[in-house]
């Protein structure tokens, strides 16, 4: 019995933490790295130690309730602990707990006042995003399907929808966003330290919904500003005869007609930016790794890897085609 | 249950069972001993005769019901372009004003009816439905290009017209009385044929240089690029486009003719042939702006970021197409019935985002080009500016 008793206290002091142990990921909420989920991640585990605390009070009352000693039973019987664990504590323990949440939670809509915060657009897509950062001079950068932020710096989110209700979460940033058709939200992400955490859209928006991620880059202040400076850049000119043949093929085959890459006469407002798609992380909103590989599967093979996106399947090209086409695409940082 | 006599009863069952037992042995008898006749020399008894005719005429009305509305049949270009196909598709069986019926055809059983007279007997729907739907045990074909039912109207609007043609005005309406192919009695593509004949022959339909084409459904094909035409008689002779007039044709060219005549009129100087007088000034202007900018609220690219001469070879210019064509094969585009081929996927998904307005002025914007092709690209330029 007392073995028994042991096994189970083991169990119990075990088991959140071997449950836990896999969510240390690129998108736990439980490795808070932004200034807004580390202001939450104590929300987070006071409600629950406290779940815990009460549970457990309330597991010991029936236990007694049920096995105790007949004088603990009829002491537990009296009106004042009826009155007292019954109402006075529920509603102290909760309206505490409400309070807190309210001024943690109230964090980011105060510190969205910081006028001189950076300002960078999300749109969502269906379904990608499309990144615009307006830069100290008034440019707007327009990019994709990625986010960068400098460490340090607060940073301003505006969130948007051109279509159906998405929700933006970076869950080791801050809490989630909803990104209405027709207003804008706001959410205010300043990240602590560098490194590569994960986004994904939290509102069911279509078939491809759980394809819709994005990579979040935390990068040293001198290098973000040196990043945002690279990437106001028209696109790079080819650098071998393949990529040459690359960016004609993409020219031809009115790849321009929904993208734009700047400085070659594409000017599609439809689908990502691609000026500077190779130098991100991944492709088609963090489905695929940004490799050529992956580059000519996803012209050819788009409807197959994220069902009904907007964009038709190339299925044209030669083999040389795709490479070509693919070689110009990833040297486009 | 004593009223019922059971001894009646079960003999009543013996019997049944004795007849249908029976029946199965001689008709399987019948079947296997191969007594039957199947020869079209041995005629049906005249009660069979009359039962299949009652048959046919009940299906035909009753199916026919479902037909839609048709266009204005009295439009003479329709019964033009239908009057083409006749001539290759139809008279070699069903004889014409110009020549008696082919005897091989005549020794089918039943033999295909002289059209000048059979039509009388039918509603325009009831046409309609066996042009389009062909006819079971009697060697009527099905119309080859599926769901291209503007193409089955144009047919059915010549039918109608059929009964008091002259030999004359019959060559005048298949286009048989154009010069260079003066005094056959119909069309005849082949693979022996000089280009030359050929182009004539496609001439009768897509327009002479200088000439609009027979219906705005047939494209004017001068200055079209050559990769497209190759690709799209291809497909046509594949049953991968659908057309049932285009098929016809397509099928009976070589790949070496194919090629020859896409380069022929990808030579032929392009002239301005329709007068864009009768377009709606503000759905061109509408048009344009989904042309050069595309309707990016509704995902739509522009037109011309594909379709100009700039680009593949693979992508048709629009300029100067008639637009009654267009916004057809939008339409075909945007309900699947243009699928299921590399370019056709690319186009489809972009056609099915344009509303019914949005097709009408694009249209009406690519055919107040003329084919001069030049104002398309001017203003392409200029956009991109």
């Amino acid at each position: 019995m007392r073995r028994a008793a042991r096994l189970l206290l083991r169990i119990m002091i075990h088991a959140p933490v071997a449950a836990t142990a896999g969510c240390a990921g690129v998108q736990s909420v439980l490795s808070p790295s932004g200034v807004e989920a580390l202001q939450i991640d104590p929300l987070l585990w006071t409600a629950t130690w406290v779940g815990v605390v009460v549970t457990f009070i309330v597991l010991a009352l029936v236990a007694i309730a049920l096995y105790g000693p007949a004088r603990w039973r009829s002491r537990l019987a009296s009106d004042w602990v009826v009155i007292g664990g019954g109402i006075v504590f529920p509603v102290t323990v909760l309206t505490g707990l409400f309070v807190y949440g309210l001024v943690v939670m109230q964090a980011g809509m105060v510190r969205s006042q910081a006028a001189d915060a950076d300002m960078v657009t999300i749109v969502g897509k269906r379904w990608w995003w499309e990144v615009t950062y307006a830069t100290a001079d008034g440019e707007e950068v327009v990019s994709a399907n990625e986010l960068r932020l400098p460490v340090g710096r607060p940073v301003r989110l505006q969130l948007e929808s051109d279509n159906v209700i998405h929700s933006f979460w970076a869950p080791k940033l801050a809490g989630k966003l909803d990104m209405i058709p027709g207003r804008t939200n706001e959410l205010v992400v300043e990240a602590s330290e560098p490194g590569v955490s994960r986004a994904q859209c939290a509102e069911y928006c279509g078939g491809a919904h759980a394809l819709m991620a994005l990579y979040v880059v935390a990068m040293p202040e001198d290098e973000y500003d040196a990043w945002l400076t690279q990437e106001a850049e028209p696109a790079r000119e080819p650098q071998t005869e393949q990529q040459e043949r690359g960016r004609t093929l993409f020219l031809e085959n009115g790849c321009g007609a929904c993208h734009r890459v700047r400085g070659v006469g594409a000017r599609g407002e439809i689908g990502p930016d691609l000026t500077h798609v190779g130098g991100r992380l991944s492709l088609a909103a963090a489905v695929l790794p940004n490799d050529r590989e992956a580059f000519a599967r996803w012209i050819a093979d788009n409807q197959q890897i994220k069902p009904d996106n907007l964009m038709p399947p190339f299925e044209q090209f030669s083999q040389e085609e795709l490479s070509a086409l693919a070689a110009y695409l990833e040297s486009l940082e | 249950m004593r009223w019922i006599s059971l001894p009646g009863w079960e003999a009543l069952l013996f019997g049944v069972i004795i007849a249908v037992v029976g029946g199965l042995l001689l008709g399987g008898i019948f079947v296997l001993s191969g007594v039957y006749n199947v020869g079209a020399t041995v005629r049906h008894f005249d009660a069979t005769n009359a039962l299949i005719r009652l048959t046919l005429r009940r299906s035909v009305e009753t199916h026919s019901f479902g037909v839609g509305e048709p266009p204005d049949l009295s439009e003479e270009a329709l019964a033009r372009l239908g009057g083409r196909h006749f001539a290759l598709g139809c008279a070699p069986c069903h004889a014409s004003p110009a020549a008696t019926q082919n005897p091989v055809a005549a020794e089918m059983y039943p033999a295909p009816p002289p059209l000048s007279r059979a039509v009388e007997h039918w509603e325009t729907k009831e046409l309609f439905w066996i042009v389009d739907n062909g006819l079971k045990f009697t060697g009527m074909p099905a119309w080859p290009g599926r769901e291209r039912v503007e193409e089955v109207w144009a047919l059915v609007a010549f039918l109608e017209r059929l009964p008091e043609m002259d030999a004359e005005t019959y060559a005048e309406m298949t286009g048989l009385d154009t010069q260079e192919i003066a005094g056959a009695t119909r069309l005849e593509f082949g693979q022996d044929l000089e280009t030359a004949d050929v182009t004539a022959m496609c001439d009768t339909c897509h327009g002479a240089p200088g000439a609009a084409p027979v219906h705005p459904l047939a494209a004017p094909l001068s200055g079209q690029k050559p990769d497209y035409m190759e690709r799209a008689l291809v497909e046509y002779s594949q049953n991968r486009r659908q057309s049932g007039i285009m098929e016809t044709v397509a099928s009976e060219l070589g790949e070496g003719q194919m090629e020859a005549l896409a380069r022929r009129y990808a030579e032929r100087e392009s002239e301005p042939i329709l007068s864009p007088g009768a377009l709606d000034p503000e759905a061109v202007r509408r048009g344009q702006t989904i042309a050069l900018r595309g309707a990016p609220e509704g995902n739509v690219p522009a037109c011309l970021s594909c379709h100009s001469t700039a680009t593949s070879g693979q992508f048709p210019r629009l300029d100067g197409l008639p637009a009654e064509y267009i916004a057809t094969q939008l339409s075909l585009f945007s309900s699947g019935v243009r699928s299921g081929t590399v370019y056709a996927d690319i186009m489809a998904p972009v056609a099915d985002r344009l509303s019914q307005q949005q097709i009408e002025d694009v249209a009406a914007y690519f055919a107040s080009l003329g084919t001069s092709g030049g104002a398309a690209e001017t203003s392409a330029r200029e956009a991109a500016r």
